[in-house]
């Protein structure tokens, strides 16, 4: 008997190891800083090595259930990224708190598991890696246990989450019943040949569960909740990081069926997930041009933003995942900014209310500038990274390059449009609060390091993939390709 | 050689908005200085390529920028002898600003950096040559006008403010859908697997005609908003009435061009059935917004809200040369847009004057203000004549033609009489002008405020005047100094369809 090539899920190993040494380190030195670093040590490690992978074009298939390609190496990259901007924002954030041990090996098994969802070639390692983030993420949002909000948020998270794995899970036992089979290609082939009742449940339950990550109305309700009652880190890592793992569930299980199978099934899904995306965008907008807290006013946006990236499973396009995997990239960056600034305000006691932030600009100039920026990114504004992902996204729906031009979609182009010029007012609201009107303090702000490193990250993504997206598309579309075969 | 030169005019205004802005403390007052030579460099590279223009141009530059599998976007810039008439009043009008807002005392740092990036922008959009850039720099120009109403603006600066923002967002991203129909479909046709978005490639392909009906639908609406005509304006009222003077002259002068602009260089070049459908109906707009605007001027009782509505009607001419499709037409809506470019900074700068010195701007509450500021009163007069469409001005130039080839297409299809719904506007608009002269200007000095200590035009604010009016009387009178820029510009476009 040969052993499986484990050097091909090294970093996932490498991350997971950090995360069951990180406790007892803590227990054993009781240095709170140092655990925080090993942690980052460890994703930097991790991420090194993938650079090594994707330079030296790894490919291969795991037991069946992981498959390493150009697909799986830029979503554990992006996973990778995530988890580092959410250990720099949360070294301050939680230096007051007990339990860091605790704290950072629930943030890198949370990792682990989206990394694993990423090279998941097989239903059950979907299942396995998603359950692995959902159930580490209910305890960080349960962290600051003796804080009521958060442990209201923690309540609703876990009872939401678990009805939301339930349903996931029992479409996946249908969609095994119908298809014989937990492999993702296999079934593609079995639903082009058989197309049934069950099928049908099995695909809405699926939509349902995983509906509940990505925060898809009507599965959005508890995301503004869980937001404002978790840590900010801990929300960030929520908007950018775990919502981000259900869409590639999502893309595995639909975009690679769909490619494959040309069934009616898959027209009518397509139809199914345009209808949610444009009511998704169209809520998540509306409702937050009303929002006066700044976490809840994010959280609506990103709901928003899940339903942009919907679109590309009702596109169902190599052009769409491509636009989709490259807004799904600058989003991380562009979300994650916002939220790190949110997690600094909140670590000085700022407060996390709109009208808190009046006078930002005098009182932290480069932190009200990031902000400016991530804002105007998140809105589409040229020439910024948002505005170039939301360009190839949004065109997707328009058609095709090289194929015929269907026209299917436009409705779908023109109701993103307009959700982004109504999206616009609310993020040009918290600008103005920041830039034109007088705070009652005029006392400068400073903020810690890693916040500052975190911020500066995401501050230069956000503009140099706006100003040279060239690499970052050449990405998405080997990933694509590799995604679709 | 000029690669390197339209770059450098195009980015210079974006390095000194960044200099400008890390003038803080202290080195404040040096923030105009360095506004004035960040300025200058646009402006002294555009009067370059003017001098070289009939040996060297038309001027372009490449470079590679983004090139993908499914993408091939450049980092085109073009300029023809209508590109080159709009960088030109863009790089004159923003050195003028500059000059005239030399005395700004709020936040004077940011003020001129805003100016400055809008000026990047603006020159931009006139320069690009490839849709994906053309897009970033429209967009990109319309940020500094926010900050710069929301921040200086009067006292309605943020309903104004975020309804202009929300306004040409709209219409840019309905014409982004546009623009995304041109480049799938052109891939389409001519089987690229990658979707190019330069102009030249672009324009090549023969484009089905209900296809072009509907593009030319979708462009033109996001081209219109940004003019504005009737009934998308209502954004720009109140965008001027709060803007700062610097604001106003920049929108007015140069910013709505960019609408015009657009048609000219992308409905009509790419879209020429699409024009042929659409020229009843933009006939029928461009003279809505012509009566609107002049018969709206006549109620205002805001002198700064009049010469706002004078835009309106002012655009409206631009547009009927335009929907005339014919070269003189085409030419002398160009050349309207450069004429108005000017006349209209005067404009506003008069307003700016008023309302800073006497503090009002409320036309019942002046009089005789040509008594206690007479060079300010010898301004607005020529400002307000130049814009009435007085021959020898560069207004007339323009109105003229525009309406001669009106009259043109009206005698074409049969229906000659339309001529006097424009020749009706001319003497609405001469009507405005001179009672709004004469109430606020002439007869007895007003008692309604107090005008005792009332000082004339500064000698910043002096300089500027004096050299735009001195540009309209001179291209008055030598009008063929642009028209021969923008005639063969306009010929090549009209002769798709064969007129004259």
């Amino acid at each position: 008997m040969t052993l499986p090539d484990f050097t091909l899920i090294a970093p996932q190993i490498i991350v997971l190891l950090a995360a069951l040494l990180v406790p007892g380190l803590h227990i054993l030195t009781r240095n709170d800083k140092l655990v925080g670093m090993v942690s980052i040590a460890a994703i930097v490690a991790a991420g090194l090595y993938l650079g090594w992978m994707i330079l030296e074009g790894v490919e291969g298939s795991f037991l069946g259930v992981y498959a390493v390609d150009a697909f799986s190496l830029l979503l554990t990259g992006l996973f990778l990224m995530v988890a580092l901007l959410v250990l720099l924002a949360s070294l301050n954030s939680v230096e007051r708190d007990r339990h860091h041990g605790e704290y950072y090996a629930l943030i890198l098994a949370a990792t682990a598991g989206m990394m694993f969802v990423a090279c998941a070639q097989d239903l059950i390692g979907i299942f396995v890696g998603v359950e692995l983030t959902s159930i580490s993420s209910y305890a960080l949002v349960a962290f600051r246990k003796n804080d009521p909000r958060a442990a209201e948020a923690a309540v609703k998270y876990l009872v939401i989450g678990g009805l939301s794995t339930a349903l996931t899970l029992y479409g996946f036992s249908l969609l095994y019943g119908v298809t014989q089979s937990t492999n993702l290609a296999e079934i593609a082939l079995a639903i082009g040949a058989a197309p049934s009742a069950a099928l049908y449940v099995s695909m809405a339950l699926i939509i349902a569960g995983l509906g509940f990550k990505i925060t898809t109305v009507p599965f959005h309700m508890w995301a503004p909740d869980v937001y404002e009652g978790a840590t900010a880190p801990v929300a960030t890592f929520l908007a950018v990081g775990s919502k981000k793992m259900g869409f590639v569930a999502l893309f595995k299980i639909f975009l690679v069926g769909f490619i494959a199978a040309q069934a009616t099934v898959v027209s009518d899904m397509q139809y199914l997930f345009a209808v949610l995306a444009a009511i998704t965008m169209t809520v998540g907008n509306v409702v937050a041009l009303s929002q006066t807290n700044m976490k809840r006013l994010l959280a609506y946006s990103s709901i928003a933003q899940a339903g942009y990236l919907m679109m590309v499973l009702a596109i169902a396009t190599e052009f769409a995942v491509i636009g989709g995997l490259f807004h799904m990239i600058t989003h991380v960056f562009m979300k994650g900014g916002a939220f790190i600034i949110v997690a600094a305000l909140c670590y000085l006691s700022m407060g996390e209310k709109l009208s808190d932030y009046k006078g930002l600009a005098k009182r932290a100039p480069v932190l009200a500038f990031s902000m400016l920026i991530f804002l105007f990114a998140l809105a589409g504004i040229p020439p910024l990274a948002g505005f170039v992902s939301k360009f190839v996204l949004f065109s997707s729906a328009v058609g095709s390059p090289g194929a015929e031009m269907a026209g299917q979609w436009i409705w779908l182009v023109f109701i993103a449009v307009i959700n982004s010029a109504i999206s616009l007012y609310y993020y040009a609201r918290v600008v103005k609060f920041m830039y034109v009107d007088e705070g009652e303090s005029e006392e400068r702000i400073t903020v810690p390091m890693p916040f500052m490193a975190a911020i500066g990250i995401c501050l230069v993504a956000v503009i140099a993939i706006g100003l040279y997206p060239e690499p970052v598309i050449k990405l998405c579309e080997a990933a694509a390709a590799a995604l679709l075969g | 050689m000029t690669d390197y030169l339209l770059s450098m005019m195009l980015f210079a205004p974006l390095v000194g908005a960044v200099i400008a802005l890390f003038m803080t403390g202290d080195k404040l007052k040096y923030a105009r200085w360095v506004a004035l030579v960040f300025s200058a460099i646009p402006l002294g590279i555009s009067l370059l390529l003017l001098a070289t223009f009939n040996s060297d141009g038309p001027f372009s530059s490449s470079f590679a920028w983004i090139e993908t599998a499914s993408l091939k976007i450049q980092y085109l810039l073009y300029i023809d002898g209508l590109s080159m008439v709009m960088v030109l009043l863009t790089t004159l009008l923003v050195f003028l600003v500059v000059l005239f807002s030399w005395e700004e005392k709020e936040r004077p740092n940011f003020f001129f950096a805003l100016i400055l990036g809008m000026q990047t922008g603006l020159l931009g959009v006139f320069m690009a040559a490839d849709y994906f850039l053309f897009f970033i720099f429209w967009e990109v120009a319309l940020i500094p006008m926010y900050f710069l109403i929301n921040l200086w603006g009067g006292p309605r600066r943020h309903y104004a403010a975020i309804k202009f923002f929300i306004y040409t967002h709209v219409s840019s991203l309905v014409m982004l859908i546009g623009i995304f129909a041109l480049a799938f479909q052109a891939a389409n046709i001519e089987g690229w697997t990658q979707l190019s978005f330069a102009f030249a490639d672009i324009s090549n392909v023969m484009f089905a005609s209900g296809f072009q009906v509907l593009v030319f639908g979708l462009l033109f609406f996001g081209f219109a908003v940004k003019m504005p005509v009737v009934p998308f304006h209502t954004w720009l009222p109140d965008a001027h009435v709060e803007a700062p003077t610097a604001g106003s002259v920049l929108l007015a002068g140069v910013m709505l061009k960019m609408g015009s602009y657009g048609i000219i260089r992308i409905c009509l070049d790419v879209l020429p059935d699409g024009a042929v459908a659409w020229q009843i109906p933009m006939i029928v707009i461009a003279l809505v917004a012509i009566v609107y605007g002049a018969l709206a001027c006549i109620a205002q009782r805001d002198l700064k809200k009049m010469v706002a509505f004078s835009s309106i009607s002012h655009m409206g001419m631009v547009l009927l040369g335009i929907a005339t499709l014919s070269d003189i037409g085409i030419a002398a809506g160009a050349f309207q847009m450069f004429a108005h470019g000017l006349i209209t900074a005067v404009l506003f700068m008069v307003c700016g004057i008023v309302g800073h010195n006497v503090g009002t701007r409320q036309i019942p509450l002046l009089g005789g203000l040509a008594e206690k500021m007479p060079n300010y009163a010898a301004f607005m007069m020529f400002g307000f004549m130049a814009s009435l469409g007085l021959p020898g001005l560069v207004g007339f130039v323009a109105e003229f033609n525009i309406l001669a080839a009106f009259y043109n297409w009206g005698n074409a299809e049969g229906m000659a009489w339309v001529i006097i719904i424009g020749l009706a506007s001319l003497l609405l608009t001469a009507g405005y002008y001179l009672w709004a002269m004469q109430r606020s200007i002439f007869g007895p000095v007003t008692d309604k405020v107090d005008v005792s200590k009332v000082h004339d035009v500064s000698v910043y604010e002096g300089v500027s005047l004096a050299v735009l009016c001195g540009l309209i009387a001179l291209f008055g009178i030598w009008p063929a100094f642009a028209w021969d820029l923008i005639f063969p510009v306009a010929e090549g476009l009209a002769a798709v369809w064969g007129v004259i």
